[in-house]
C-alpha cells in the first residue's frame, strides 16, 4: 500500500462513489416502501398474472409459489436490474480506471515514475474500491431502512436477513470487480475494459434469468456469478448462504490475484 | 563511477525491434545528451531504464540495481519527465505536490513552492485549466523536487518558453555541479550542445555514438559556401571527397566541409572563386549525418 496513491486514488472518485451511494439509498428506500404498502393492490391484479410471475422467478432465480408475501417481494429490490447497474457500474467504472484508464489517457508514467511497486499500487487502488464499495453497500441498507420504516412492522426486512443479502452482494461485488481488475490489466483502452466486463456480466444477468425458462441454460447456469446470489432464498431460509459466497468470494480473489500477477509482469506504453 | 549502465540491452515489439544489444554508460555527476531520430529507440531506452518496459534481452541497471526488479528503489532517487506529459487534470500543482511528497514519504510543500516560483506556476491552478507549457513546468517541479540523484528527461524543453528554457538550462548545470547526474533526451541540437559533457545517439534502436562534445566538435564538419565566378570552366563538374555538396543554387554551392580546411584552400587556389564563406564547426551538420547513416 502507498499512501500517496491511496490519496489520489480517494480524491479522484470520492464524488462518483457518493453519486452512486446515493442512487442505490434512494432505489433501495423506494422498494422497501413501495413494495410492502401496495403489495395487496399488486399481489391480486398483477402478481397472479403468468407473466409477472415468470419475471419475478427469473429476478429471484427460484420459484416463489405461495410463498409470496410483502416482506419476500422485499427481495426483489435487491435484485432488481437497477441496482445490480449501480452496484455493479461503480465497480466497473472504479475498476478499469487502473492502468487501463490511466494508460489510456496517458497519466499512467506520473504513476509509474512514483517510487511505488506496481503490487503497492494495485493494492492501494483494491483498498480504495473495497472501501468505496463498503460506503455505497452500506447507503442501500440505510435506504432499505429508512424507507421500510414506514411500512408495517410485521412486512419490514429484518436487519439481520438485510445483513446477509448484502454480505452475499458484497462477495458478487467481489467477483465482478476481481473480473473488472482483470479486464483492466490486459487493455490499454478503458473503454474497451468497460464494453468487456460489462458484456460479461450483461451475459452471466440473462444466463441466470434464461436458467428459470430452459433445461439447457439451467444446466451451465452455474457459470454465471448471479447463480450463487440469492437474496430470495436468504429470506426464506434465514440463513447466511454460505457456499455461494465462498464461490463468490474465491472467484473475485483468483481474478483479482491473476489481475496483479499480469500488472506486475507487463510492460506499460502510454505511447 | 557509473550511474547508468546498459549492457546488450535489446527491445523487441512482436517482430519490431526497439533497441538492439545498446550498451551505454552514464557517469555520475555529468549531464549525458541521448539523441536520435523519431523511432530510434530513445524512449524505449528511458522505458527500460524507469521498469516500464521489461527487456527482452541483457542488462540494464541503475545505482548497480536491476531496473526491472528494482524498480521502485530505484526511483526513489530518480527523477522522470516525459515532452509529452500528461497529468490528472482534476489536480492542481499543490495537489500533484502533495500526492508526490505522501508516495515518497516526505514533505515537499516548501521546495515546491520554492520551484514553483524558479519556474514561475502558479499552483492552485487546476491542470485543466492549464496550457502545455505551464503542464510541462509542474512536471519538472514533480520531477526535481525530491533533488533527485538520477534526473531523466525525454525532451523536456518542448512545450516551454525560452525563458522557461534557460532557467531549466540553468537548473540543471547547477544539479550537475552538485554532483546530480542528467540524462537528457531531445531534438533540439543546440539545446544539446549548450548543455551537455557527452553525447550518445542512437540510430534504428543501435547506438552510433557516444562521445564527449569535444571530440566531437573536433570531427564535426563546417559549412562552406562557395560562389563561383561566372564563365565557362569557373565551376568543376563534381565535388571533391572532402566537400559534402548539400545544395547548388546557380553558381553558389553550399557543403560540409569533412576534411581540413587547408586541403580545401589548397583545392580552389588554381580555381576561380568570386567569394568563399567558412563556418566554425557545426556539430548539426554532425548530428545529421549521424541520424542519416552516413560515414562520420
Amino acid at each position: 500500500m502507498n499512501r500517496g496513491v491511496l490519496l489520489k486514488s480517494i480524491r479522484e472518485v470520492w464524488l462518483a462513489s457518493l453519486l452512486f451511494g446515493l442512487g442505490f439509498f434512494v432505489f433501495e428506500a423506494l422498494l422497501a416502501f413501495v413494495f410492502p404498502t401496495f403489495f395487496n393492490e399488486m399481489a391480486g391484479p398483477l402478481l397472479n398474472l403468468p407473466f409477472f410471475r415468470n419475471i419475478i422467478r427469473a429476478l429471484l432465480g427460484a420459484e416463489v409459489g405461495d410463498s409470496l408475501g410483502p416482506k419476500v417481494l422485499g427481495s426483489l429490490a435487491w435484485v432488481h436490474p437497477i441496482a445490480l447497474i449501480i452496484v455493479a457500474g461503480h465497480e466497473i467504472v472504479f475498476c478499469t480506471r487502473v492502468p487501463a484508464g490511466e494508460v489510456d489517457r496517458g497519466t499512467m508514467d506520473v504513476l509509474l515514475a512514483l517510487p511505488v511497486s506496481r503490487w503497492q499500487m494495485y493494492v492501494s487502488e483494491t483498498i480504495v474500491w473495497l472501501g468505496t464499495g463498503v460506503v455505497v453497500l452500506i447507503m442501500g441498507v440505510v435506504g432499505c431502512l429508512l424507507g421500510g420504516s414506514s411500512v408495517a412492522p410485521e412486512n419490514r426486512t429484518e436487519l439481520s436477513l438485510l445483513v446477509c443479502i448484502v454480505a452475499n452482494l458484497f462477495c458478487l461485488y467481489l467477483a465482478v470487480g476481481g473480473l473488472a481488475f482483470l479486464v483492466s490489466t490486459l487493455s490499454d483502452r478503458r473503454g474497451r475494459a468497460i464494453a468487456v466486463v460489462f458484456a460479461l456480466v450483461l451475459s452471466s444477468y440473462f444466463l441466470n434469468v434464461l436458467a428459470q425458462y430452459s433445461h439447457i441454460a439451467e444446466k451451465i447456469a452455474f457459470l454465471s456469478i448471479l447463480h450463487y446470489y440469492k437474496p430470495f432464498a436468504i429470506m426464506q431460509n434465514s440463513g447466511w448462504p454460505a457456499k455461494d459466497m465462498l464461490v463468490l468470494a474465491g472467484c473475485g480473489a483468483v481474478l483479482w490475484t491473476a489481475g496483479g500477477i499480469i500488472f506486475a509482469r507487463r510492460d506499460i506504453c502510454t505511447s | 563511477m557509473s550511474l547508468i549502465t546498459i549492457e546488450q540491452l535489446t527491445k523487441r515489439y512482436g517482430s519490431r525491434l526497439g533497441i538492439d544489444r545498446l550498451d551505454l554508460t552514464v557517469s555520475e555527476g555529468t549531464v549525458h545528451g541521448f539523441l536520435g531520430p523519431n523511432g530510434s529507440g530513445k524512449t524505449t531506452t528511458i522505458r527500460v531504464l524507469l521498469g516500464f518496459l521489461r527487456a527482452s534481452a541483457g542488462r540494464a541497471s541503475v545505482f548497480g540495481l536491476d531496473c526491472w526488479s528494482a524498480s521502485r528503489l530505484i526511483k526513489s532517487e530518480v527523477g522522470y519527465v516525459s515532452g509529452d506529459l500528461r497529468l490528472h487534470t482534476w489536480m492542481t500543482g499543490r495537489t500533484a505536490l502533495q500526492i508526490v511528497g505522501q508516495a515518497r514519504g516526505r514533505d515537499l510543500a516548501q521546495k515546491g513552492a520554492e520551484l514553483a516560483d524558479y519556474f514561475g506556476l502558479e499552483m492552485t491552478v487546476k491542470v485543466v485549466r492549464m496550457s502545455r507549457g505551464m503542464r510541462q513546468k509542474l512536471g519538472l517541479i514533480l520531477a526535481l523536487v525530491h533533488e533527485p540523484k538520477l534526473l531523466i528527461l525525454d525532451e523536456p524543453t518542448t512545450s516551454l518558453d525560452p525563458l522557461a528554457q534557460e532557467r531549466l538550462y540553468d537548473h540543471l548545470r547547477t544539479m550537475a555541479r552538485n554532483g546530480h547526474t542528467v540524462f537528457f533526451s531531445s531534438h533540439v541540437l543546440s539545446e544539446v550542445e549548450d548543455l551537455c559533457d557527452r553525447v550518445a545517439i542512437l540510430r534504428a534502436g543501435q547506438l552510433v555514438a557516444d562521445e564527449t562534445i569535444e571530440r566531437l566538435r573536433e570531427r564535426a564538419p563546417r559549412t562552406v559556401t562557395i560562389r563561383w565566378k561566372p564563365g565557362e570552366n569557373a565551376e568543376p563538374p563534381t565535388p571533391p571527397g572532402m566537400l559534402d555538396l548539400r545544395r547548388k543554387i546557380g553558381r553558389v554551392w553550399e557543403c560540409d566541409l569533412t576534411g581540413k580546411v587547408t586541403d580545401l584552400l589548397a583545392w580552389l587556389a588554381d580555381r576561380s572563386i568570386e567569394d568563399i564563406e567558412i563556418s566554425r564547426p557545426n556539430l548539426e551538420s554532425l548530428f545529421r549525418q549521424y541520424y542519416r547513416g552516413g560515414d562520420t
